[in-house]
């Protein structure tokens, strides 16, 4: 009896939890389908009218494709950048292990500590002839990312055993081979993982490109969103239809791999 | 395999993009710190210490240090607590438990400035959900201006921040709960211990990885906390909610690039005097566990 009393609590809490998640997501998505005066009264009803024009409307004004093209090939780059020289460096750090590579996995770590400085980057890319780029940005975000990715791939590579770097040398493979052919498809769990949070981070992301971008054609879906509510706040119910244009992507990415995500993170975080 | 063997140019492409577009404007932004570089003038001219002397005249620094501070202890622990409560009840046998950690994490995926959106419709004082329910449900009293009160602004945004990342903490603790021996637990349940007994002496030791991992990246995260703050008040009212970010861009948005510089230095140097004895404290716990 009381271990069924405790169990309806437990349950209790979690769907409480969950509505405290849910609600706000419905609140978009219902109100993204009313009228300009009853989208700002934030109801929890359905629509008096369903207004689909709300979606045209984005996609009239928002020159929401070109952003995300400009969203989906900086993520895609980055994530080609970060999985290869991230997993690289790991592979050396971790099995050289000796002063210079823990020296080199330091700073690393204190990148992910360090905040970005953001005015001088600028600068920097102005310097290089790059500022503005897609190049400029696949650049900040790959430095940016290198340290949480480097720090999953070290601690995940500890479990690879070394026996296995042996029995390849003795078969006769060089160590390109080794690599890309041993190492790198055991690494899969975790460059998935990598790969998640890479692309959350910089399709989510508005700090970089609000800095580093002024060209309005290479502004990210983020940036749009941004420059959208401040010119057309008034109109709630497009805002919200614009929120479900942006988040729907990475949401259906995110339930298709979220087993993926919480797998890798288990696996990376902890064992390092 | 030799360690020597393992080529350091395999290295070499994570080091160089990390040296030219990290640790390359970090060290400009220290020389650049101490120049009155402005975007209006021609020149820029090595002025020493005037900007960090400015600085620290200006009790905009001083709003935006202790509300980072305190927003980065609020969340970092509130966030564990959160975290850590969640992950122990859904690792118990809950109906639909994977739905319910999907669920849980999802925030994590939204844009954050999206986020900060949302929860301005939230907070809104006549038609937003929560006054709507405090008022619903007869704690009228309760309802706020939740924003734009002085009182109440900073504890908002934290609000909200906790709502998008318990979910991140919660499956690290997840991981970590995965790794505990069942029989364990049981032996000392056989043995009289009680729950919070077993959570102090045998949970908690291990899952001390999780801990530093969660920690550490709920401190970082929180000290450089900025669309959050920029959607929601934008550092207000007043400078009630200003944190270093939003301090910067309004310093970066007047052209004041040298200054804005010497900000985020002051950051840089909060976050390693925070970030590294957190780090080697929770570090050497984990050791002598």
């Amino acid at each position: 009896m009381r271990q069924g009393g405790k169990k309806l609590a437990l349950h209790l809490v979690v769907v409480l939890g969950a509505l405290v998640i849910l609600v706000p997501f419905y609140m978009i998505l219902v109100n993204s389908f009313k009228g300009i005066r009853e989208s700002a009264l934030f109801g929890m009803g359905l629509p008096s009218e369903w207004l689909f024009e709300n979606y045209e409307k984005v996609f009239e004004q928002g020159n929401i494709l070109r952003g995300f093209k400009n969203s989906f090939l900086l993520a895609g780059l980055t994530v080609v950048c970060v999985n290869l020289f991230a997993s690289m460096a790991a592979f050396v750090i971790q099995r050289r292990d000796d002063r210079l590579m823990r020296g080199l996995y330091m700073m690393f770590i204190l990148g992910l500590i360090v905040p970005v400085s953001i005015v001088p980057t600028i600068r920097l890319m102005d310097m290089l002839g790059i500022k503005g780029t897609y190049f400029s940005m696949i650049m900040y975000y790959t430095a940016v990312l290198l340290p949480f990715s480097v720090f999953l791939l070290v601690g995940f590579m500890k479990q690879i055993p070394r026996e296995l770097d042996e029995a390849a040398q003795i078969e006769g493979a060089g160590f390109f081979r080794l690599y890309f052919r041993i190492i790198l498809p055991l690494l899969v769990t975790v460059l998935v993982t990598v790969t998640i949070v890479v692309i959350v981070s910089v399709w989510n992301d508005f700090f970089g490109p609000f800095y580093l971008v002024t060209d309005s054609t290479k502004w990210t879906i983020v940036l749009q969103i941004f420059n959208f509510v401040s010119l057309y706040n008034t109109n709630w119910g497009v805002v919200f239809a614009f929120m479900v244009i942006v988040v729907l992507p990475v949401l259906i990415v995110y339930l298709l791999l979220q087993r993926y995500i919480i797998d890798g993170l288990t696996a990376g975080s902890v064992k390092g | 395999m030799e360690r020597r063997k393992y080529p350091l140019y395999f290295s070499f492409p994570a080091v160089a993009v990390f040296l030219l577009f990290f640790i390359a404007p970090t060290l400009i932004g220290v020389y650049y710190s101490f120049t009155d570089w402005n975007i209006n003038a021609d020149s820029v001219t090595f002025i020493g210490f005037d900007n960090y002397a400015a600085l620290f005249q200006e009790p905009r620094l001083g709003k935006a240090l202790s509300n980072t501070l305190i927003f980065a202890a609020a969340v970092t622990v509130l966030q564990n607590a959160i975290g850590l409560a969640l992950a122990l009840v859904m690792n118990e046998s809950i109906k639909m438990r994977n739905f319910f950690r999907m669920v849980f994490f999802m925030p994590y995926v939204i844009a954050p400035i999206v986020i900060g959106y949302v929860f301005r419709a939230i907070y809104h004082p006549e038609h937003g959900i929560v006054n709507t329910i405090l008022n619903g449900i007869g704690l009228d009293f309760m309802a706020q201006d939740w924003l734009n009160d002085p009182k109440w602004a900073l504890f908002s945004i934290i609000v909200t921040d906790l709502w998008r990342v318990s979910g991140f903490t919660m499956v690290i603790y997840l991981a970590g709960l995965q790794f505990i021996p069942k029989d364990l637990l049981e032996s000392a349940s056989i043995d009289g211990a009680s729950y919070w007994h077993r959570l102090k002496n045998i949970v908690l030791p291990l899952i001390a990885s999780s801990t530093t991992v969660n920690i550490l990246l709920s401190l970082i995260g929180s000290m450089k906390v900025f669309e959050m703050v920029m959607v929601l008040t934008d550092g207000g009212p007043g400078y009630t909610t200003e944190v270093f970010y939003t301090y910067i861009r309004s310093t970066f948005s007047m052209g004041q690039m040298g200054y804005s510089t010497a900000i985020n230095l002051v950051l840089f140097a909060l976050v390693t005097l925070v970030g590294i004895p957190v780090l080697t404290a929770l570090k050497k716990r984990e050791v002598e566990m």
